[in-house]
């Protein structure tokens, strides 16, 4: 139970390895970059209780990142901090909306966050992350059902925290909801890209890991629909205006980002740190 | 409770368990009730168990004062409240070959049955 | 705003006296006790410095927290950065109480700040700039923040103390953290060991440094007198300072580290160590924001106050 690891048989997924694969780097990518992202704005929160809570949630995210690279080590037999750190850009699933930095500026230089676009780029995140959740405890892949069991518990504080911070910030109208709306729109401008379950697609739903990205587009929108609705908020269009992630396609955003995290690791990737 | 601005002050609440009690943490500031519940766990109990969280606005607390305060003394010869006062008892029931029913023994009476393997 | 504590209370001396006798009588004062001016203004001044170097403390171990070398690393400096920015919450909630007769909130505090009326702590006002610095902040940074923490567990002024009792049990987190990166380093390759005597070796007079001058003498200023009379703490500076070095130095050399100044020794007869003083014109200097990173990190500080305005004025208002 504790272990799932280790108790990887690999006929499980005998199948479809590539699916299987492609699927756990995307999930494992997307949060290892986004809680990156998190990382980046401790600190610089716009209040110090803020950045208390914030920061649970970038490690909760960085843990559950750390949970699906495990189970990688034991379908690629590479391990856990190599996957995260070493793989060149081409290689990264993440979905694109999560790459992208935190506002203008360095997180040391004249960082000029923008606090309604993480906001809503979490939010529109979590309950996607939530759909997947659930979809996957109810999985064949075993292993990685027992997994989102164990995420899934994490992800109701992570929803409450940034709907309050939705729903506040867009009900005191004003300047607050002008920024929002704009953060609305430009996080839909990518949004597809999270859904997007790569050139797999149809492996993954055949083998029953996971349903189909429109099936789980369909249920985020029936979560989200009604407090969208109170907000008087109206969603654009989603799409994948910067590219899709889940076919190893990313902005310079990224790039930068994998050279800042993986600095230490590469002046030795072999060393003990 | 707006006009009061930004930081406003509340005091959390939270209890480890559904069978503990109620416990004091610490006091932060938030703009509202529903963002200091938000940030109670993690500013104060992210390395422990917690069963349910209360927010308390600070200044919907009533305080004592100083001199409130000297309202809370009293003299020690209360012992006809406490067990103190009646374990001379202890001495007659063993006289008439019984046990005291003491505190110890009492509290440990609980809510289970007797009988647990009856069929 | 701005009400003043009545005149007539400083010169009460039934009130001075009572309280006193509380103090030596080992009571806490709490906020809402009376007390004398200097005891508050004592206490403010030591507490929103204390919190705010928190603050001020996550920006150097801040820069390592992405770039951390392994996931478990990058969790567990990041955990401890939150835990940082956790206790400067602590603390400037007591020291925000404290100000609320002069009117006073935590928006004063990021303004005295800004404008250099609020110090913070030397330390972290120096530069950070290898994986070797993070490990040293955790293991000696901690270290003394932890000597000099627990010598006012038993601060008279209740909320300080309970504070600091929360403080110092994630500090036992802290001082194995900053242990776990050095231990590895350590143990690790040619590079990896000159990257912690690198590390030492820049930050000795910041360490030394660290407990402040032994006495007015040195700068010109003290305030241990005064916090030692109010019963806030115990030991004087070179007292912590000795502490510091009788649990650290075995430690530096058990791993094969060398001091950086090569004349210290410990005399048996004095049964103290005997070092080089730091340069304190130098302390002087940093403690005005001079240092080597005071500026940048006050500039983050405030970019991220005046980038997040808007959100705080959002929510300043009632919102149904």
């Amino acid at each position: 139970m504790t272990n799932t690891t280790n108790e990887i048989n690999p006929s499980d997924s005998k199948n479809s390895p590539n699916a299987l694969h492609e699927l756990l780097f995307q999930l494992a990518d997307d949060d290892f970059i986004l809680a990156y992202r998190g990382s980046e704005w401790l600190g610089l929160a716009p209040f110090i209780e803020e950045d208390v809570a914030f920061s649970s949630i970038s490690q909760d995210t960085m843990g559950h990142a750390t949970m699906f690279y495990q189970l990688l080590e034991g379908v690629v037999a590479i391990n856990a901090n190599d996957l995260a750190h070493s793989r060149p850009l081409t290689e990264r699933r993440n979905a694109i909306l999560l790459e992208k930095v935190n506002g203008p500026g360095h997180y040391l230089v004249e960082p000029r966050y923008d606090w309604a676009f993480t906001v809503v780029r979490n939010y529109f995140y979590v309950t996607a992350k939530k759909v997947k959740m659930d979809a996957l405890k109810k999985g064949s892949y075993k292993p990685l059902a027992e997994a989102a069991v164990k995420v899934n518990l994490e992800l109701y504080y992570h929803i409450l925290h940034w709907k309050t911070w939705f729903t506040q910030l867009l009900k005191a109208g004003g300047e607050a909801r002008t920024r929002m709306i704009a953060a609305i729109e430009k996080v839909a401008e990518d949004m597809d890209g999270v859904f997007n379950l790569g050139l797999c697609e149809k492996e993954m739903v055949e083998s029953g890991f996971i349903e189909s990205e429109h099936s789980l587009k369909q249920q985020w929108l029936r979560l989200m629909n009604p407090i969208l609705d109170e907000l008087k908020v109206t969603l654009p269009p989603f799409a994948m205006k910067s590219g899709n992630g889940r076919a190893g396609e990313h902005t310079k955003d990224l790039e930068d980002a994998l050279s800042t995290l993986k600095e230490v690791y590469e002046l030795d990737p072999s060393a003990i740190w | 409770m707006g006009s009061e601005g930004f930081y406003q002050e509340f005091e959390v609440f939270s209890k480890r368990s559904d069978t503990a009690p109620m416990q004091y943490q610490f006091s932060l500031l938030a703009p509202n009730e529903e963002m200091a519940l938000v940030m109670a766990q993690e500013n104060f109990m992210r390395r422990e168990p917690v069963a349910d969280i209360w927010v308390v606005k600070r200044s919907n607390i009533r305080k004592m004062t100083r001199e409130e305060k000297e309202s809370l003394y009293r003299l020690d010869n209360k012992d006809y409240r406490n067990t103190k006062g009646y374990g001379y008892l202890k001495k007659k029931w063993r006289h008439y070959e019984q046990g005291m029913l003491d505190e110890k023994e009492i509290m440990s009476w609980g809510g289970k049955r007797n009988h647990d393997q009856h069929d | 705003m701005n009400e003043k504590v009545s005149s007539q209370q400083i010169t009460d001396d039934g009130q001075y006296q009572r309280f006193i006798e509380r103090i030596q009588a080992g009571e806490k004062i709490e906020a809402d006790d009376w007390m004398p001016e200097e005891y508050r203004k004592t206490l403010i001044k030591l507490i929103s410095m204390h919190g705010i170097s928190e603050i001020m403390g996550a920006l150097p171990e801040k820069e390592w927290v992405p770039k951390a070398p392994t996931l478990r690393r990058k969790l567990g400096i990041m955990a401890k950065v939150q835990d940082e920015m956790g206790h400067g919450q602590l603390l400037l909630r007591v020291a925000e109480d404290l100000m609320k007769p002069y009117g006073k909130n935590r928006e004063n505090i990021m303004e005295d700040l800004f404008s250099g009326d609020l110090k913070f702590h030397n330390v972290f006002h120096m530069e950070a700039p290898t994986w070797g610095d993070a490990g040293l902040i955790g293991w000696l940074v901690d270290g003394a923040a932890i000597i000099s923490q627990t010598n006012m567990l038993d601060a008279s002024y209740g909320p300080y103390a309970r504070a600091l009792k929360r403080i110092c049990a994630e500090e036992v987190f802290h001082a194995q953290h900053g242990e776990s990166i050095i231990m590895a380093l350590a143990e690790g390759t040619p590079e990896q060991r000159a990257m912690i005597q690198d590390s030492i070796n820049r930050w000795w007079d910041a360490l030394l440094m660290f407990f402040g001058p032994s006495d007015a003498s040195t700068t010109g200023t003290s305030k241990q007198d005064i916090t030692i009379k109010y019963g806030i703490r115990t030991k004087t500076n070179e007292e912590l300072r000795q502490d510091f070095f009788t649990k650290y130095i075995p430690r530096m050399l058990s791993l094969g580290l060398k001091l950086p100044d090569d004349t210290m020794y410990f005399d048996t007869d004095q049964q103290k160590w005997i070092y080089q003083q730091p340069d304190w014109s130098q302390f002087k200097e940093i403690i005005k924001n001079n240092g080597p990173k005071s500026k940048d990190r006050l500039r983050l500080r405030k970019i991220s106050y005046e980038t997040n305005e808007w959100v705080r004025d959002a929510l300043s208002k009632e919102i149904s």
